[in-house]
This record gives C-alpha cells, structure tokens and sequence, in this order.
C-alpha cells in the first residue's frame, strides 16, 4: 500500500470515527432528556398514586388541609386557565392578525414585536406583582378569578401571539390573492380563508398556553389563589383554591408540612395529568384539523 | 360592442421602490377580444397585468403614475375601492390556486360573499361557471370532493370557473398554462376562444405559438416598455419594429 492511500484510509478511520462520535453524542442527549422527563414522571406517580382515590379528588380538605380531597383547588385550577385561554386567545389571534395581515412591515412593527419578546420573558412573579397592582388594587377587582384570568391571559399572549402569527404566515400567499382577485375584501378574506386554515397552527399555541397557565403559581398568588376555601367560587369576583398554590402551601407553609407529603405528591400528580389530559384534547383536535387540510 | 375600448392605459409608470418597471405605458385594450403580452423575463407585462385589477397594492413600496380607465372611470382615483374594480376584472394566476375546499365551495365561495343567493340560484350558478370553463362533465358527481384532488389542468379550469361566476367584464390571466401538460394547455387554449364571446382577455404568455394562436391582439414588451402593439397576425408576419421579430424567431430574449 502507497503512502497516499494510507493517508486517506487514515482519515477515512478518522471521519468515521467523528461521525459515530457525533451520533453517540446526539443520541445519549436524546436518551437523558428521555430519562429525566421518565424519572420525574415515576417518581410523582410511585410517591402519589397511594392517595389518589375518588374521595381525593372530589372531596374538600379536611383537619387544616392535612387530610381530605383537592376537590376546590381542581375546580379553581380549570376556572383559571379557561379563564385565561379566553383572555389569551382572542387577544392574541387579533394582535397576530394585525401583525401579519394588517400592519405594514417597518420600525414601529419591529418595536412591537421586540416588546412581544420582551413580555415572554418576564419573570412571572413580575406579572403576579402587575396583577395585583392593577387588577386587584386599582380596577378593585380584589383577589379573584377576574384578576387572576387576566394575568394568566396576558402571561400567555405571547406565546399565543408567536405561535398565531407563524399560523397565518404559514398560509400560502396563493390563497390570499386568489380570494382578493375575486373582489373579496381583505377582512372576508382573512377571516373566511386565512383564519379557518390557519387554526391548526394557533391550536398549537394554545396547548403551550394552557399548560403553562395551568401550572404557573407566581402569577396567581396574588391575584387569584385562596389558602383554603369552605365553597366552591360563586362568581368571577371570587377567590379560588389552585392547584400549584395548594402545592406550594402544603409544601411550605402547611400546618403539618412531614404528615401531608403524600398528599402533596397526589395533588402534583393531578396536575400534571390534568395538564396532559387538557393538551391531549387540544392535540387531538389539532390532528382533526390538520387533516381536513391538504395543501 | 366588439372592438370598442374597454380598458385604456394612459401614460402610466409604475415603481417597485426606486425601480421603475413601467416606462410610460400608452395602450387601449379592446373589448371581447383577446389580448397577448409578450416579452422576456422581467419585462413589465405580468406587472402591468397586475395593474389592471390592482393587485399590485398587495405589494409594500409600489407606486403608480398615470391613469388606467376601465369603462371611462380611473381605477387609480382616491375614492376607488379596489374591492369593485376586482369584481370586475377577474384574475387566473400562473399556478393553480384552488382553495382547500370542496369543488363546489371553489365556486360558490365569491358569489356567496358578494349576493343574497338562494341555494338553488347558487347551484345554478355553480353549474353554469364550470360548464362554462367545460369542466361541468368532468366533477359534476364529485361536487363536494376537495379541489385538491383534481389534476393541474382541472385546477386551471375550476379557478376560471370560480373567475367567471362572480360575473367579470375582463379576465386577466397570468400564464395560465405554464404549470400544465401540452393536453390540459389545448383544453385552456379552446376555451379562451369560446369565452371570448362574452368577456374581454388578456394573457401574459411566454409561449409564442400560445400568443399567435388564441390572441387577436399582440402587445410586446422589453424592460418596462411598450415596442410594438398591433394585430397578432401582423406581428407574427410583418412587424414594424426589428426588435420585436428578433423577439418572436427566437433570436433574443
């Protein structure tokens, strides 16, 4: 064997050992992203599925929240983020509206978006503080599902926001000018053509919003969230339980914090699988959508 | 009234930003006949096309000199709705654009919009726009079938039929053929002859044999310029300006 073929079987070796490298690489990352979410998973479920009962979940608290259902915090933690997706939703749809269909592309939209940015990254005690100012205080909406539905609103409009407006640009410009060729005016066309296609991309959003408004503790703590409730809320003016409160409290400031740690993990466990369970509908009707589309 | 003026271009410069892609355009365009425009890549003729039913208000940054009259009203004045205009003039684009809907909802999508229809004055409707474009016995029994599943050339034909049922005067059309098989261009061809009865056509082509086919009419363009309008047969026989035979024996361009 010459010297010049050996060289190259050398670096041949050399690159195939890079790309095994490289793809054992991306695939330990992909295994440890797995085992975490695993891990995290099994060890809410080994830790709470013991007071996970029918009574648990449809029961009120009972003996200063040391024993008893999570029955108000459940109903509080959908009133919240129902609240909230009504809040967020609309909201955020028209402002992408705008943003893509309307606006005409220049400094002041760059602004716009940069703020759009700067509001997803807020710090969600800051929103909890915004609410509490402006809602609770100055609007006198008090501590209620009111206040709290509107800071969880406008805590998830810009993921709303984001997601809404890569739905509409992802709209074939072919359809707009087809309908506008046809002496349809720009707002039929938007709502009649653009929006209806667009809404499997805008359910998206919705899923990332409704998750993170079921889970956010922060912004509710101020505005919304009750330490203990005797009723269920008979208005939007009313205070309510939460859920990732109630797991704060009994986690930190509960009367008996030892004695209630399964309870605890049983109400974490109800969490996350209400959250899961909300964004499994939302994801089956965004298959559903997507496919009545065929583009 | 054959031959009489329908759309007159007057003077009119057209700018995407600082470049002017129109040059002093002066031309008539006569009714129920067919024009042709033709001319190399990135000559002005789809933006003058566009023009006409103001489709290029869709682009940021454009700006348009001079008058278009269409039935002795300027298109361009302030108090003009471009929504009316389009109503009008009817546009078929380069590629197919059905909407994601049913063949039936293709149709029945603008004349909904724009009329009080009763259900059967909507079928009605439906059933005469895509005879119209001769595709009736072809989807007649798949009706609710999505658009998308018919070919190319199907597609073509049900976004003329969908041109035609919100009653235009004009229909404009964006090489209409380009994306389609030499059979489903013939079919196209045949019916630009027959709808020439009842609407006025103007088509960009870039094919030549396309333009002395279907076309009464010849406008040749070369960067932003009008160079020669006249009688499609004169031409393709006998034109007066060297630059437009060079242009149509294929010697440039």
């Amino acid at each position: 064997m010459n010297s010049i073929s050996k060289a190259q079987n050398n670096s041949m070796q050399w690159r195939y050992f890079k790309q095994k490298l490289f793809f054992s690489t991306v695939r330990l990352s992909a295994l440890i992203i797995v085992l975490t979410l695993g891990g995290i998973i099994f060890h809410i479920v080994f830790n709470g599925i013991g007071v996970i009962s029918w009574d648990f979940i449809t029961q009120y608290p009972t003996d200063s929240m040391t024993k008893g259902g999570i029955m108000p915090a459940i109903i509080g933690t959908l009133y919240l983020t129902v609240g909230a997706i009504s809040v967020g939703l609309p909201l955020g749809i028209v402002s992408a509206i705008y943003l893509t269909e309307y606006a005409k592309q220049g400094k002041i939209i760059r602004i716009i978006k940069v703020g759009i940015n700067c509001l997803a990254g807020v710090p969600s005690v800051v929103f909890g503080l915004f609410g509490l100012g402006f809602f609770v205080v100055f609007l006198k909406f008090g501590s209620s599902i009111l206040a709290g539905s509107l800071t969880l609103g406008f805590l998830i409009l810009p993921t709303i926001i984001g997601a809404s407006e890569e739905a509409l640009k992802s709209v074939p410009q072919t359809f707009r000018e087809a309908s506008l060729a046809l002496g349809v005016s720009k707002w039929q066309t938007i709502f009649r053509i653009v929006l209806p296609n667009a809404l499997p991309g805008i359910m998206t959003g919705s899923i990332l919003g409704i998750g993170r408004a079921a889970g956010e503790t922060a912004p509710i703590m101020f505005t919304a969230a009750a330490f203990f409730t005797s009723r269920l809320p008979g208005s939007i003016f009313d205070e309510v339980m939460a859920l990732p409160y109630h797991i704060y409290v009994l986690a930190t400031a509960g009367t008996n914090i030892e004695q209630t740690r399964p309870i605890q993990f049983g109400t974490v466990l109800v969490l996350v699988a209400l959250v899961l369970g909300v964004d499994l509908i939302a994801i089956i009707i965004r298959s559903y959508m997507r496919k009545q589309k065929r583009w | 009234m054959e031959g009489s003026t329908i759309i007159n271009v007057n003077n009119v410069n057209f700018y995407y930003d600082a470049f002017k892609a129109l040059i002093d355009i002066k031309m008539d365009f006569k009714k129920n006949l067919v024009t042709a425009l033709i001319g190399p890549s990135g000559c002005g003729k789809s933006t003058l096309l566009r023009l006409l039913n103001r489709m290029n208000d869709l682009i940021d940054g454009t700006r348009v000199e001079g008058e278009i009259l269409f039935a002795g009203q300027n298109i361009y004045a302030p108090d003009v709705d471009p929504v009316e205009i389009r109503k009008k003039i009817g546009m078929v684009f380069q590629k197919p654009n059905p909407f994601p809907k049913s063949i039936y909802n293709n149709i029945s999508y603008g004349p909904k919009l724009m009329w009080n229809l009763a259900k059967s004055d909507i079928d009605e409707l439906v059933e005469r726009s895509l005879k119209q474009a001769v595709l009736w016995d072809e989807v007649k029994d798949i009706l609710d079938r999505s658009a998308l599943t018919l070919s190319g050339g199907q597609q073509q034909r049900l976004c003329i039929a969908r041109a035609l049922a919100m009653k235009p005067d004009v229909l404009l059309m964006d090489e209409p053929t380009s994306a389609l098989d030499p059979i489903s261009t013939a079919k196209i061809e045949e019916l630009i002859d027959e709808l020439k009865k009842d609407y006025t056509i103007i088509i960009v082509t870039h094919n030549m044999q396309q333009a002395a086919r279907i076309s009464d009419e010849t406008a040749f363009f070369y960067i932003g310029k009008l160079i020669e309008y006249n009688k499609t047969e004169k031409i393709f026989t006998n034109p007066d300006v060297k630059h437009t035979e060079d242009y149509i024996t294929g010697r440039f361009g």
